[in-house]
């Protein structure tokens, strides 16, 4: 598959049968995509086939256990009258709905929310994402610099809302990636940590906030947006 | 790329199947099992089991208030309540051609149906028109004040009149 | 049933003229019958006839995309069942919520498997998605499927919404309510969109009928669309891409 193709040359000839005439130019960058190396095949019927179906009765099954145990929540009828306290949203909202306590609604309620539906739409089409090797790869005391510069802002700018939801992990991932800078001891996990790349360290990032924003949101708020515990989470009057 | 052969029955006795037919079978089976009870759950589901819609029993009065000859017509309940030569006796006032409603004739003694021109006599049987069956009679009850219940979903044979 | 009169019985029936002119390939028993399988099927023949082995692995893509597939479609089926004790009216809807919770035969149980659907679908979109970045399957030329994908995750968000609120109980009303003034915030359209969305001004029957519409028809109609689109491009891009090679990675740029 990997011969260069000789060079094509001349022949005079009047005789369609004898010279074959040239019909189609395959080039190389042609769909559907070429594959360097060679690979294994196998039939779609069964081999793909039994797995997609092992795969939706295992989520069927799942799903009846957890239906058949676990009850949907259903409270009184609605109220306009009368506000839940706590009211929350359901759960995939709830990391917003912690957003809210720190910032104005438009800042928690559309600023991010775009911002973060944007920076996702963007991330196949920007240089970094498709370029990027490991992050200490490159010009060493630029990284340190970028690093500490922008989790410095990043904290700055949230502990000044009081946001120690996302301070924390800002925290946590800047000593992560200072920490990746050396293997360490050689264990697998140090020298995995060596070959995490910005555009993944960064996701991490928004993830781990996203995660935390939403626990907080679910299981340590209660009536008046309080920070409770989970146990106490309705406090007696 | 080489044909796959399915499992070769060599070294087998006939009855005697592999532990992959087994296996096969026995998901297949548990598969059919489930599709099975799915099905019969979701019919079950589509059944409604308690309905919402007015009781088919309902109070007429009182045995004294049908004297012979008297037809009251109770369009609520679409049920004529006659008092007849035998006795007291429910009638269905829907016209057994198409469902509409009857009416009683206003000239002669009679019943009839607007949309296609059915007439029935006072006892539900037919005397013209499309209509192929006469009117069903209804279960009429009464208790020891001559209180009387009539219900429209127990249809009774012709004649069985409450005798007063 | 002994195994031979069951093998001769499906013998019988496979041989059959009715069952010929239905299924018009042989028995899966050469490649030519399994190409067929896939081939000539009107819901299969999305697959390629053969795939890459190294596809079928579960580590390959944890099957997150196949996961949320799957409860999409169990969360269609039971929504359908639900639907026909379902009236999106005020005060109705909630009865109807207590009917199918203590009336209706199995009511509960679709109810329940409908909500904790609706959850994994959610979950199993958001992991789906950190999976495909993780192993940086939006290279060129899967880049416009990353987008529909993007756009997948939220027309899913937005079914979850549409579909809290028809219990009309007080969680379902109240966290309708603050998520329509979060959506007031928004510049310019903010409002506009807020009144078109609820119907009016404030949380009411209209909003319940428009988000119902939303929920049954509009959004399951045009999640469709970029669904297929989406399965249509991973045919057309060559597959499922797992984890990168060591090294480089076996697509080519075109």
């Amino acid at each position: 598959m990997s011969q260069t193709p000789q060079p094509l040359a001349p022949v005079e000839c009047n005789d369609p049968m004898a010279l074959p005439r040239r019909v189609a130019l395959v080039r190389p960058d042609t769909r559907p995509t070429l594959r360097r190396r060679e690979e294994r095949m196998v039939m779609t019927f069964p081999h793909l086939i039994i797995r997609e179906v092992i795969m939706f009765q295992v989520v069927v099954i799942a799903l009846v256990l957890i239906a058949l145990l676990f009850n949907a929540p259903l409270e009184g009828l609605a109220n306009p009258l009368e506000t839940p306290n706590p009211s929350k949203a359901p759960w995939y909202f709830l990391g917003l709905q912690e957003l809210l306590h720190y910032f104005p609604p438009v800042v928690a309620g559309v600023v991010i929310p775009g911002l973060v539906v944007v920076a996702l739409v963007v991330i196949p089409y920007a240089r970094i994402n498709l370029v990027a090797g490991p992050l200490w790869s490159g010009d060493r005391k630029r990284v340190t610099n970028a690093i500490a510069a922008a989790s410095g802002l990043l904290v700055v700018l949230f502990s000044a809302f009081q946001c120690w939801a996302i301070v924390v992990p800002t925290l946590l991932v800047a000593a992560a990636m200072f920490l990746a800078r050396s293997e360490g001891d050689g264990r697998p996990f140090r020298r995995f940590l060596t070959l995490v790349t910005l555009p993944e360290w960064i996701m991490t990032w928004f993830v781990v906030v996203a995660a935390l924003l939403t626990i907080i949101g679910t299981f340590f708020r209660g009536p008046g947006w309080s920070l409770v515990w989970p146990w106490n989470m309705y406090p007696p009057a | 790329m080489p044909d796959e052969t399915a499992d070769s029955l060599s070294g087998l006795d006939a009855g005697e199947g592999t532990r992959r037919q087994f296996l096969t079978q026995l998901g297949l089976g548990a598969c059919a099992v489930t599709g099975l009870g799915a099905a019969l759950t979701v019919a079950d589901y589509m059944e409604p089991k308690v309905l919402f819609e007015p009781p088919t029993s309902f109070r007429a009065g009182n045995a004294a208030d049908y004297p012979e000859g008297t037809v009251r017509f109770n369009q609520e309940q679409k049920v004529y309540i006659i008092g007849g030569a035998a006795g007291i006796f429910a009638m269905s006032a829907v016209c057994t051609h198409l469902g509409c409603i009857t009416r009683p004739m206003s000239g002669e003694a009679g019943i009839a149906c607007p949309c296609h021109g059915s007439k029935f006599d006072l006892e539900g049987n037919v005397t013209h028109g499309p209509a192929p069956h006469p009117l069903p009679w209804l279960e009429v009850r009464a208790d020891s004040a001559g209180n009387l219940t009539v219900d429209t979903s127990v249809v009774i044979p012709h004649g069985k009149a409450l005798k007063p | 049933m002994s195994t031979l009169s069951l093998a001769s019985l499906t013998t019988r029936l496979r041989a059959s003229a009715v069952y010929r002119s239905i299924i018009r390939h042989g028995a899966a028993d050469t490649n030519r019958n399994r190409s067929l399988v896939i081939f000539e099927n009107l819901f299969l023949h999305v697959h390629p006839v053969k795939v890459r082995e190294k596809t079928l692995r579960f580590s390959h893509t944890y099957w997150l995309g196949g996961i949320t597939l799957a409860a999409c479609l169990i969360l269609i089926l039971t929504g359908i069942l639900l639907m026909f004790y379902y009236h999106p009216s005020v005060p109705q809807a909630y009865r109807d919520m207590k009917e199918l919770q203590f009336v209706v035969d199995n009511g509960v149980f679709y109810r329940n498997l409908h909500r904790w659907a609706a959850h994994l679908m959610v979950l199993g979109a958001m992991l789906h998605m950190l999976r495909v970045f993780y192993h940086r399957a939006y290279r060129p030329p899967r880049q416009f499927n990353w987008v529909v994908g993007v756009v997948l995750l939220l027309i899913t968000l937005l079914l979850s919404y549409t579909g809290y609120l028809l219990p009309w109980d007080q969680l379902a009303f109240w966290g309708v309510s603050v998520g329509t003034n979060m959506a007031k915030e928004a510049p310019l359209i903010g409002k506009p969109l807020r009144f078109l969305l609820l119907g009016g001004n404030i949380v009411s029957e209209n909003a319940l009928l428009r988000f119902y519409v939303l929920h049954c028809v509009v959004l399951p109609a045009v999640m469709l669309l970029f669904l297929s689109v989406h399965i249509w491009r991973i045919r057309k891009d060559g597959g499922v891409q797992g984890p990168p090679e060591d090294g480089t990675d076996e697509e080519v740029e075109p």
